[in-house]
C-alpha cells in the first residue's frame, strides 16, 4: 500500500515499503506502505479500524521493532536517522507519540511532573527545563492546575497534558495515535488548534485518526487513506428481535443526584425514555454522563428513583471500556457465554452486522478496539435485556461504517419496544438518534428532538460546547422527546 | 427513593496533607520506618513500651488513625496467626509474634502515608538504586490504589452483560441464574482475567509511554534534589539513635 510515494531525502519523517506482522500473529498488521512527511506539514491518516494506522505510528517512532519484537520489512527514518540503528532513547529525542487513551499515558503525580519527565531525559539544565515547563503550562492552559495529579483532571484536560509533556521536548516530529477520539469537541476543537500552531512552528504533524472531520477542511492538511472499509452487509436481513411482550414502557427517572467522593456529580435529574426511542447524551469530559448510565442500571449509588413502569429497570450496559467485559478464550464463546438455549439466528445476525464473522475463533482480547466494543455489544444483545440497552461512548474506535451499522442496530432495537441510551463526544453519531439530552454541571440544558437541539446554539454555548459545522441531523427532528 | 449506601471510600493511596511529616525529606522518613522496625528484637515487656512510645510520635504526626486503619486491613490475618500459634506453641509467643506484626504494619505509615511516588523515586535513586529501577517501583507504588477501582469496575461489566451477577441483577436477564461451586468458579475466572489484561495492557501501556519521552535516556539529568532541613535532622539524628539504642538493648 503506497500512501505517498515520494519519500524525499529533505522528510523529517518517512516509511518505505514497510511491512509489518505482530509476533505469534502469522498476519501483517501493515503492508508495503510508503509514506514521507516534510517539516511543517499535517498529515492525517484515515482507514477503517484493524488497517494497521497505529502500528504504522509505533513504526514511525520506533517503537517498533525496538519493543516490538515481530517481523518487519522496510526502512523507516526520522530526521534522517534509521529506526532500527538508532537507540530508542535517541529516537524519541526527534520522534514523539501522542496515544489514544490518555490516562494510560500519564505517569507521574503531578501535572509538573509529568512535564519534567520527559525535560529530564533530554539531560537540559534545570534552569531550561524550568523554562520550558512554564511555556507549556502557558500555552495549554494547564497553570493553575499545575500541581494536581494528572489521575483528577478530565479526558480533555488529560490529552492537553500529554501534549504539553510531549511538545515541551521539541521534537521535530510528532505522532499522535487516534488522540480526538475520547475529547468532546471543544477539547477536540482546541486539539486540533495546538497541532495546527504546532505545524506552523515548523513540526511535522502525523495524525492517525477515525474523527477526520475536524481535519479535512483544515488548508494544507494531507488526507491519506488507509485499507478499504470491510463490512459485507449483503444480504443481511432484518433484525431478528423479538418485539416486547406487553405493551410499550417507559423509562421514569425522579430527581436522581449522585455523590462521589464528598462532591455532587448528578444533582436531581428528572425525565422519562419512552421504548422505542434512541436518545443520545452528550455533555463535556467529566460531567457525569457515565455516572448517569451506572445509576440508571443500579451499579452506583444514588437519591431519587429509576423505575420502568413502575418496577426496578432490567438495563444492560456495554461500557467504554470493553476490555472489562471480555473474558473467554473465543469470540463465539464470549457471545454465548452460558446461555442455556442460544437464539442462534439472532447469533448469525449478529456476527454478520459487527462484522465479526471472520473473528469467530479468535480471543477477543486481541481484537482491535472497536472490535472489541462491538463483541462486548453482541454479548449484551444474545442476553435479551429486559427493557434496554445503555451505550457509553460506544463509537469510539468505530470507523464511519460500523457506526452507520451502529445506529441501524440500536434503531431495529428500539423499534422491537427497547429502551436505548447513549452517552456520546462523537456529534455524528448524536445526531442520528432521535433525542438528544445536553448535561451540564448542574443539570440538563436542553432536551428534545435532535434537530432543535442541535439548533439551541445559546445551550451548546452555556455547555462550553461547539458545534462543528459538518453535524447534521440524520432525521426529520419528528420524534418528540418527553422532557419535565 | 432508593436509600444512599455508605459513601465509598476513595481507597487510593491518600496523602495525609496534614500531617506534620508531610514537608519531611523522604530519606528521614525511611529511616524512621527502618529504624523503628528494628523494635521486633525485643522482648515483651520493652516491645509494648517501645509500641507505646511509637504511638506518641504517630500522635504528634496525626496518623494514628491511618495506622491503625492498616493494622485493621490485616485484622483477620492477625487473628489466624494469633490462634495458630497459640494452639501450636503457647500464649506468650503468639502475643509477641502478633504485637510484632502490629508494629511493622504500623511504622511504614509513616513513611507510605506522607510521601509521593516521586519522592520515593528520588529517595531510591538517592540510596543508589538505578533510575529505571528506582521508576518501577515508585509507578508500582503509584497503581496500587488504582487496584480498587478497576477490580470494582470489571465487577460492575461483568454485571451489566449479565455474565454473572448478585440476585437484583440477575432478575433482568434470561436463563442466568448462579449458583454452587461451579458457578462461583466461572465467576472468579470472569473477573480474574479481565484483571490480568489490565495489569499487562497498563503496564505496557505505561512502558510505550515512558520509551516515546525518552526513557533509559543515558543523558538525564534530575530536575529535583532532595535537601535537608533543621527538622529533618533532628529526626533522622531521632532515627539513628533509636535504631542504635535498639540494637544496643538487644545485645
Amino acid at each position: 500500500m503506497i500512501l505517498e510515494a515520494e519519500v524525499g531525502l529533505g522528510s523529517a519523517v518517512s516509511a518505505e515499503q514497510v511491512t509489518y506482522g505482530y509476533f505469534g500473529t502469522g498476519g501483517g498488521a501493515l503492508t508495503g506502505v510508503s509514506l514521507a512527511v516534510a517539516p511543517g506539514e499535517i498529515v492525517l491518516i484515515t482507514g477503517p479500524s484493524g488497517s494497521g494506522k497505529s502500528t504504522l505510528a509505533r513504526c514511525l517512532t520506533g517503537l517498533i521493532p525496538h519493543l516490538y519484537h515481530g517481523e518487519m520489512k522496510g526502512v523507516c527514518s526520522v530526521d534522517g536517522l534509521s529506526t532500527v540503528e538508532t537507540p530508542l532513547w535517541e529516537l524519541a529525542d526527534r520522534a514523539g507519540l501522542v496515544f489514544q487513551n490518555p490516562s494510560e499515558q500519564l505517569l507521574a503525580t503531578s501535572v509538573e511532573e509529568e512535564i519534567v519527565f520527559g525535560l529530564e531525559n533530554l539531560g537540559l539544565a534545570a534552569g531550561e527545563i524550568r523554562a520550558r515547563l512554564d511555556e507549556a503550562l502557558a500555552r495549554f492552559g494547564l497553570l493553575e492546575m499545575r500541581r494536581r495529579s494528572p489521575q483528577t483532571l478530565s479526558g480533555g484536560e488529560q490529552q492537553k497534558l500529554a501534549l504539553a509533556a510531549m511538545t515541551a521536548r521539541r521534537a521535530p516530529v510528532l505522532v499522535l495515535d487516534e488522540p480526538l477520539s475520547m475529547l468532546d469537541t471543544t477539547a477536540a476543537t482546541e486539539l486540533v488548534a495546538h497541532l495546527t500552531q504546532l505545524a506552523r512552528s515548523g513540526t511535522a504533524v502525523v495524525l492517525c485518526e477515525h474523527r477526520a472531520e475536524y481535519l479535512e477542511n483544515i488548508p494544507g492538511v494531507r488526507v491519506l487513506k488507509m485499507g478499504e472499509q470491510v463490512l459485507d452487509t449483503d444480504g443481511l436481513l432484518a433484525a431478528p428481535f423479538q418485539s416486547r411482550a406487553g405493551g410499550p414502557s417507559c423509562l421514569t427517572v425522579t430527581g436522581l443526584g449522585v455523590r462521589l467522593a464528598g462532591h455532587r456529580v448528578l444533582h436531581d435529574l428528572t425525565f422519562e425514555v419512552p421504548a422505542g426511542q434512541v436518545l443520545s447524551i452528550v455533555g463535556r469530559n467529566g460531567v457525569g454522563k457515565t455516572t448517569l448510565l451506572r445509576a440508571l442500571t443500579g451499579l452506583q449509588s444514588h437519591e431519587g428513583t429509576v423505575l420502568v413502569d413502575g418496577d426496578r429497570p432490567g438495563l444492560g450496559m456495554v461500557f467504554q471500556n470493553a476490555d472489562l467485559q471480555l473474558f473467554n478464550a473465543t469470540v463465539r464463546e464470549e457471545i454465548l457465554y452460558r446461555l442455556p438455549e442460544p437464539d442462534m439466528e439472532l447469533y448469525g445476525w449478529l456476527l454478520q452486522a459487527l462484522g465479526l464473522g471472520s473473528y469467530e475463533q479468535m480471543p477477543p482480547l486481541l481484537l482491535s478496539e472497536g472490535e472489541k466494543k462491538r463483541v462486548a455489544l453482541a454479548t449484551v444483545l444474545m442476553r435479551g435485556p429486559r427493557h434496554g440497552l445503555l451505550l457509553d461512548e460506544p463509537a469510539v474506535g468505530q470507523d464511519a461504517a460500523h457506526k452507520r451499522m451502529l445506529i441501524t442496530i440500536l434503531r431495529a432495537l428500539a423499534n422491537a419496544g427497547q429502551i436505548v441510551i447513549i452517552t456520546t463526544h462523537d456529534l455524528t453519531l448524536a445526531a442520528q438518534a432521535d433525542r438528544l439530552l445536553l448535561l451540564g454541571p448542574q443539570g440538563f440544558v436542553a432536551d428534545g428532538p435532535v434537530a432543535r437541539v442541535l439548533e439551541d446554539h445559546a445551550a451548546w454555548e452555556r455547555l462550553g460546547l461547539v458545534v462543528p459545522d459538518w453535524v447534521r441531523p440524520d432525521r426529520d427532528g419528528d420524534a418528540s422527546g418527553v422532557w419535565r | 427513593m432508593i436509600r444512599l449506601g455508605p459513601a465509598r471510600r476513595a481507597r487510593e493511596l491518600r496523602l495525609r496533607e496534614e500531617s506534620p511529616l508531610r514537608r519531611v525529606d523522604p530519606r528521614v522518613k525511611l529511616a524512621l520506618s527502618l529504624g523503628a522496625s528494628l523494635a521486633v528484637m525485643l522482648p515483651l515487656n520493652r516491645l509494648v513500651f517501645f509500641m507505646g512510645l511509637y504511638a506518641l510520635l504517630l500522635l504528634w504526626a496525626r496518623l494514628i488513625d491511618e495506622a491503625a486503619t492498616q493494622v485493621w486491613r490485616l485484622k483477620w490475618i492477625l487473628i489466624l496467626l494469633f490462634l495458630l500459634d497459640w494452639v501450636v506453641i503457647g500464649l506468650d509467643l503468639a502475643v509477641i509474634i502478633t504485637l510484632r506484626l502490629v508494629l511493622l504494619a504500623g511504622t511504614f505509615t509513616v513513611f507510605f502515608s506522607t510521601t509521593t511516588p516521586g519522592e520515593l523515586r528520588l529517595a531510591l535513586e538517592w540510596l543508589r538504586v538505578p533510575h529505571r529501577y528506582a521508576f518501577s517501583v515508585s509507578l508500582a507504588f503509584q497503581s496500587i490504589g488504582l487496584l480498587d477501582d478497576e477490580w470494582r469496575s470489571i465487577r460492575e461489566a461483568q454485571q451489566s452483560r449479565g455474565a454473572w451477577a448478585p440476585p437484583r441483577m440477575a432478575e433482568g436477564w434470561r436463563g442466568f441464574r448462579p449458583s454452587g461451586l461451579v458457578a462461583q468458579v466461572r465467576e472468579l475466572v470472569a473477573l480474574s482475567v479481565p484483571a490480568v489484561v489490565l495489569a499487562v495492557k497498563h503496564a505496557w501501556a505505561m512502558n510505550e509511554a515512558a520509551c516515546a519521552r525518552g526513557f533509559d535516556s543515558p543523558r538525564r539529568r534530575p530536575y529535583r534534589r532532595l535537601t535537608m532541613n533543621r527538622l529533618d535532622w533532628l529526626l533522622l539524628g531521632g532515627a539513628l539513635a533509636t535504631g542504635v539504642a535498639l540494637v544496643w538493648v538487644r545485645l
